[in-house]
């Protein structure tokens, strides 16, 4: 016994020799740039960026993102997919928890049913409009029992989803945290409410596991996984973030050394982009969301429902000039835009070409035009009988410098061009801007969606009768149906002509002026040279890191 | 004496209870909500509302509340930190906040005396108009800027303090924010505290106590400082609470998980948690009221002609 | 400590003993000496040329003259309003925009390097640079001046009218009074500014009259504690028993007797109440319940040269400058005032 124990000592002082051995480059963190607190750990409450980014470095899905943002196998070894399209059948590998259990379809079974019965922020992902997954709308907006919802765990290795329509991007969704496993004897060994609140309250099947971590943290450590299915893959010995929201000190810190990944905007892109050293480590990638204008056209607004006449709409929107905003006030890389969903985020699975690749497409009624807008203006007038119109335009004063930037540059032009129009600006906080809009009471508003999936659905599905995002209370018969055929009706099998209905959709709302689309936002990064392999997305999870390096 | 102190804790109490109800009530029916969620259709969100007992008249939201307040429960984060008890939030913020927050009382007060009784001893020269000018520029800039100034300077030019604060070297990385917040102490009690003793330093008594021969620190102990303590200690009071309970942007500058930055993030952050603004106010109305009977009582230490408790011609 | 008796009526007399012109009787034409130096000037009178023979109190007086005046023509002195974006269309449609630019006078670069700028912008002139939407912030520094002048203006008289008062009663009659004033402050101290500013911006129209509101609110507490300490020091003195006994009343003790000997540290309170109103309403403006963009004030400047202040602190040095003077001169005159209004016997 006592040889027995020697012998195993032995070989685990030498194995460890050899990890230490084999990782000897790679012990060093990478430092890494937040611009907001992670708010929750808990995939049912999370609802930022970098809660998800945070979440996802921990805890494998289903699928994973591939650099191209393709789905790829993660814990789900393949899959089959029924005739119909409406069973999906994943075949789980061999993973394994930080605590040593077995990844299995119940974890997942589990973590999806919570999502439902809670009701969360990113439990629509599983309704109709979405996922289409069986019985989920029942589950989560009439409270049905959660044990009705489309899933089975057929056996430890194989997870059964039902649908109830087909979905062409199912698989795609499978990466984003809504759909990540839980382990539900750790969950139910926890006291109510402490899930992912701590190290040893979270529980990682992914390439990292928490180091130090409490709510509201300004920084944050992720440590390799070493008990990871593909652990062999993952070259960081860690992450370290740290929350900075001054962007002259992001700046101080990358060259400092302080971190090895900032984000940058204003002022100090410009100054990064003159400094012949940094302008070497500056990248520009997508941020995904789209900034526009959200017109209320209710009549407890805008004087009565001004802005319920479209020419009133197409006017402002053809005021505005984009390439002003991005090129002076932005400034780090975001695309002036003049669709209403955002290039480079959904692509065509059958051409592979991004849906809003073609900017040019809706020129005639959403560009810098004076000339134009002028002749929408006087056909307003004509029609509202009015010469005079006083506007408010809220905007988030906690959504970034810029943003007050922006709202002065569209007041300055807007009042410029369109003679006996005032826009008195109102900002205040998101949450406030927020409830304003969901409670109609704005004129008009600076307002922002990020792509959830990569879908253009995320962004038409918004301007339906009814739909809660749908701020400006539009309403268009014509469009209702085009959608309803894409999302449940005659379109869902035939991928093509969805593909046309959609743009189709968008054609009525950049001809309408639902919105005034401004600009697609970027992030200008700044990242050390020893640094390879991060991956970027614009759609959700901006960040991976299993394929990064350092030095 | 203890009577009046065992008065005052009761009286404490009701106010306590007054300013919880303000707060319960004023946040409810300012703009903005718990649940400004994109996603969540209405359905969804009045289930959130009435899971938190929001649907409830505002009395019994509020008897609920003060039952479990009695019982030492602060409820759980609404929107903030959703469902996580904030005690676990609040006992690092707290911790953070007052270790920094102490040092800055202590350097401020400290360096604040120090040049003001310079000033006033040297008063007319060189030193005073030094000590005039600092006081000028510490109230003028704003601790953040000075913060950023100090972090610019002392770990990015001259790196010696790490760059942004770091829990296991705390007295070290303390050093920085805790300097940048004293600023607005140290000039207001320099100013303060050079002015008081320049009007008792020309008033009769120390002119009759120089008279005698008293003079050089002594004087300074025993007639003049004692005698000009009276309006630093008033105005010290509030800044030792404000710095106690934390300043949002040096705290985000640099990256303090402190108090002043949970109570913003608790207003401007996803919606407004009812449960963070109720707990960091009681927080707050607790240590004001505390170091407002602590200062009634160092009146009459300072002075002893003066009893708080006392109404106008009553004996003493 | 002796028991000192004040009350006017000793207790347990039926009925106050009301005296006739009877009682007392005319002592006759005495030789009474009257001091000329006292007797020869007002008070007012004394004040105004005590605080003109101070050399400091004048240059405060000066510069704050100044900056007033720079404020109302500052904003003059160019062909650029407050609110102008300086920009211009290039041969690609694409607009190009003053924003950020470095002080800049043409003639003097001219003069010391021999050449022009070499931008767009080469002939215009920018004596504190541009913001970074544009704009002249020679214009804005002095357009925002007008604000923060207001709000210095509305905080003194805040402090003075509301503060000084309330301190001065609440410490002067002690007791419940007392009690109850300080509890009161406790709990206008105790709710926090914003809560309170956002539930008033449901029934205020957002602007300079809410920030008022909101300075009225809590800014007089610093001062009220002040000016309680100092009666609370004061009011046990002898020449205040004196003059009780004389027959005064609680009025004229308060304000007449005791106020001009609390006055330094009230002026002192004074000057530092006027910096934390100004980024006061800097805060309150930055969450949208004060004034609005592109309405400016020098606490908002602060806060917007802030972002770039490593790499342009030229936009936060006017602002921060001008606070600067501003303070200096207002305590340059607070020190003036101070001396002229409680002139102590040497200055006679």
């Amino acid at each position: 016994m006592k040889k027995l124990l020697s012998l195993l000592l032995v070989v685990a002082v030498l194995a460890s020799c050899a990890v230490t051995v084999a990782f000897a480059d790679s012990d060093a963190y990478l430092g890494v740039m937040l611009t907001t607190n992670v708010m929750s750990l808990d995939t049912n409450l999370a609802t930022d960026g970098e809660s998800f980014e945070v979440i996802a470095n921990c805890i494998d899905g289903l699928t994973q993102m591939d650099a191209d943002g393709a789905a790829v196998p993660a814990i789900a070894e393949s899959y089959d997919v029924s005739e119909d399209g409406t069973v999906y059948t994943f075949h789980l590998r061999d993973a394994k928890w930080a605590n040593g259990a077995d990844v299995t379809a119940y974890d997942f079974e589990f973590a999806w049913k919570r999502i439902a019965q809670e009701a969360g922020e990113y439990a629509y992902l599983l309704d109709s409009s979405v996922g289409c997954v069986k019985n989920a709308d029942a589950i989560i907006y009439e409270g049905a029992d959660p044990d009705t919802l489309g899933v089975e765990a057929v056996d430890a290795k194989t997870f059964v989803v039902t649908l109830e329509v087909p979905v062409s991007f199912f698989p795609s969704l499978m990466y984003f945290p809504t759909f990540y496993p839980i382990n539900e004897e750790f969950y139910n060994s926890l006291e109510a409410g402490t899930y992912g609140t701590s190290p040893e309250t979270f529980l990682s099947n992914g390439a990292f596991v928490l180091e130090n971590y409490t709510p509201g943290t300004a920084s944050l450590s992720l440590k390799r996984n070493e008990t990871y299915w593909d652990a062999d893959n993952v070259k960081l010995a860690g992450i370290k973030y740290q929350v900075i929201q001054n962007s002259g000190e992001a700046l101080d810190a990358f060259n400092k050394g302080e971190l090895n990944m900032v984000t940058v905007s204003g002022n100090q892109v410009a100054a990064a982009e003159n400094d012949p050293k940094l302008a070497e480590n500056l990248s520009v990638t997508g941020a995904g969301y789209m900034w526009y204008l959200s017109f209320s056209q209710t009549e407890n607004n805008a004087q009565g429902g001004m802005l319920a006449n479209k020419n009133l709409r197409l006017a402002i929107s053809n005021v505005i000039d984009r390439y002003n905003l991005v090129d002076n006030y932005v400034m780090d890389g975001s695309l002036a835009t003049f669709t209403a969903v955002p290039p480079q985020f959904a692509a065509s699975s059958t051409t592979g070409e991004d849906f809003s690749a073609d900017q040019d497409l809706f020129l005639d009624v959403c560009d810098y035009n004076p000339e134009a807008a002028a002749e929408y203006y006087a056909l307003a007038k004509e029609e509202l009988g009015q010469d005079e119109f006083t506007f408010t335009m809220i905007y988030g004063s906690n959504e970034g410098n810029e943003i007050a930037l922006v709202a002065q540059a569209i007041k300055e032009d807007i009042e410029a061009e369109l003679d006996g129009m005032t826009i008195n600006l109102q900002p205040m906080t998101k949450s406030e801007r927020l409830d304003k809009m969901q409670n109609d009471n704005y004129d008009i508003a600076l307002t922002r969606w990020g792509p959830d999936y990569a879908d253009p659905m995320t962004y038409l599905g918004m301007w339906i009768t009814d739909n809660s995002n749908n701020y400006g209370f539009w309403s268009n018969a014509e469009y209702d149906q085009l959608i309803a055929d894409c999302t449940t009706g005659a379109y869902v099998s035939d991928y093509d002509a969805r593909w046309a209905a959609m743009l189709e959709a968008e054609t009525i709302v950049m001809q309408e002026a639902v919105i005034a689309p401004l600009y697609t936002k970027a992030n200008a990064n700044l990242i050390s040279s020893d640094v390879e392999g991060v991956q970027f997305h614009p759609v959700a999870l901006n960040r991976v890191y299993k394929a990064a390096s350092i030095g | 004496m203890l009577k009046y102190v065992l008065k005052r804790v009761g009286l404490a109490a009701l106010t306590l209870l007054i300013i919880v109800f303000l707060l319960f009530w004023l946040v409810r029916i300012m703009p903005g909500n718990p649940f400004p969620s994109e996603r969540m259709n209405d359905i969804q969100i009045a289930n959130k509302r009435a899971e938190l007992g929001l649907d409830n008249p505002i009395l019994v939201q509020f008897w609920n509340y003060i039952t479990k307040l009695l019982h030492g429960d602060f409820g759980n984060g609404t929107s903030l930190y959703y469902g996580v008890p904030i005690k676990t939030v609040l006992n690092t913020a707290v911790s953070n906040s007052f270790r920094i927050g102490g040092i800055s009382i202590l350097l401020g007060t400290a360096v604040g005396l120090l040049l003001g009784i310079t000033a006033a001893l040297n008063r007319g020269k060189f030193l005073d108009g030094f000590c005039t000018v600092f006081s000028i520029i510490g109230v003028c800039v704003p601790s953040y800027v000075f913060m950023i100034f100090l972090q610019y300077t002392f770990s990015f030019k001259i790196p010696f303090f790490p760059y942004f604060f770091d829990d296991s070297r705390f007295l070290f990385s303390s050093v920085m924010p805790a300097l940048s917040l004293s600023l607005f102490t140290m000039s207001t009690i320099a100013r303060f505290t050079r002015n008081e003793m320049v009007e008792v330093f020309d008033s009769d008594y120390v002119r009759l106590a120089e008279s005698k021969g008293l003079y050089g620190s002594k004087l300074v102990r025993a007639h003049v400082l004692r005698n000009a303590l009276i309006p630093i200690v008033t105005v010290l009071a509030p800044l030792v609470v404000d710095l106690l309970t934390g300043a949002l942007v040096v705290e985000k500058i640099y990256g303090i998980n402190g108090i002043g930055k949970l109570m913003v993030d608790a207003i401007t952050g996803e919606g407004i948690d009812y449960n963070y603004v109720l707990a960091l106010g009681i927080l707050y109305s607790t240590l004001y009221i505390t170091v407002m009977l602590l200062v009634d009582l160092l009146y009459g230490v300072l002075d002893p002609r003066i009893r708080v408790a006392k109404k106008r011609g009553e004996a003493a | 400590m002796a028991s000192k008796k004040l009350s006017p009526v000793p207790a347990g007399s039926a009925a106050p003993y009301v005296p006739v012109s009877g009682d007392f009787e005319l002592l006759g034409n005495r030789d009474l000496q009257t001091d000329t130096n006292f007797a020869s000037q007002s008070y007012w009178k004394g004040v105004f040329v005590h605080f003109f023979k101070n050399r400091r109190a004048v240059v405060g007086l000066v510069i704050i003259a100044v900056i007033i005046l720079l404020a109302i023509i500052g904003p003059l002195m160019n062909s650029y309003g407050y609110r102008d974006i300086i920009q211009y269309r290039n041969d690609q449609n694409r607009r190009v925009v003053a924003k950020a630019v470095p002080p800049r006078v043409p003639w003097i670069h001219q003069l010391f390097t021999g050449e022009p700028y070499d931008d767009a912008f080469a002939d215009r002139t920018f004596i504190f640079g541009t913001d970074d939407l544009g704009r002249d912030l020679w214009t804005r520094t002095w357009h925002g001046t007008r604000v923060s002048l207001l709000v210095a203006f509305v905080t003194i008289a805040i402090d003075v009218i509301i503060g000084m008062s309330f301190g001065l009663v609440s410490g002067y009659f002690g007791g419940v009074t007392d009690n109850l004033m300080q509890r009161f402050v406790e709990i206008a101290n105790s709710v926090p500014r914003l809560v309170i500013v956002s539930v008033l911006a449901i029934f205020m129209p957002k602007g300079m009259g809410l920030v008022i509101v909101a300075l009225l609110l809590t800014e007089w507490i610093g001062m009220s504690k002040i000016a309680r300490a100092e009666m609370l020091k004061i009011k046990e003195q002898e020449y205040v028993l004196a003059s009780r006994t004389l027959g005064a009343d609680s009025a004229h003790i308060i304000f007449r007797e005791i106020l001009p000997n609390t006055i330094g540290p009230i002026i002192t309170q004074m000057m530092f109440s006027i910096p934390t109103a100004i980024f006061t309403e800097a805060f309150l403006s930055f969450v949208g319940v004060g004034i609005v963009l592109p309405q400016c004030s020098i606490g908002t400047l602060i806060e917007e040269g802030f972002n770039n202040i490593t790499i342009l602190p030229y936009q936060i040095l006017p602002p921060i400058i001008v606070l600067a003077l501003l303070m200096l001169g207002f305590n340059f005159i607070g020190d003036g005032l101070r001396e002229a209004l409680a002139p102590k016997l040497e200055d006679m």
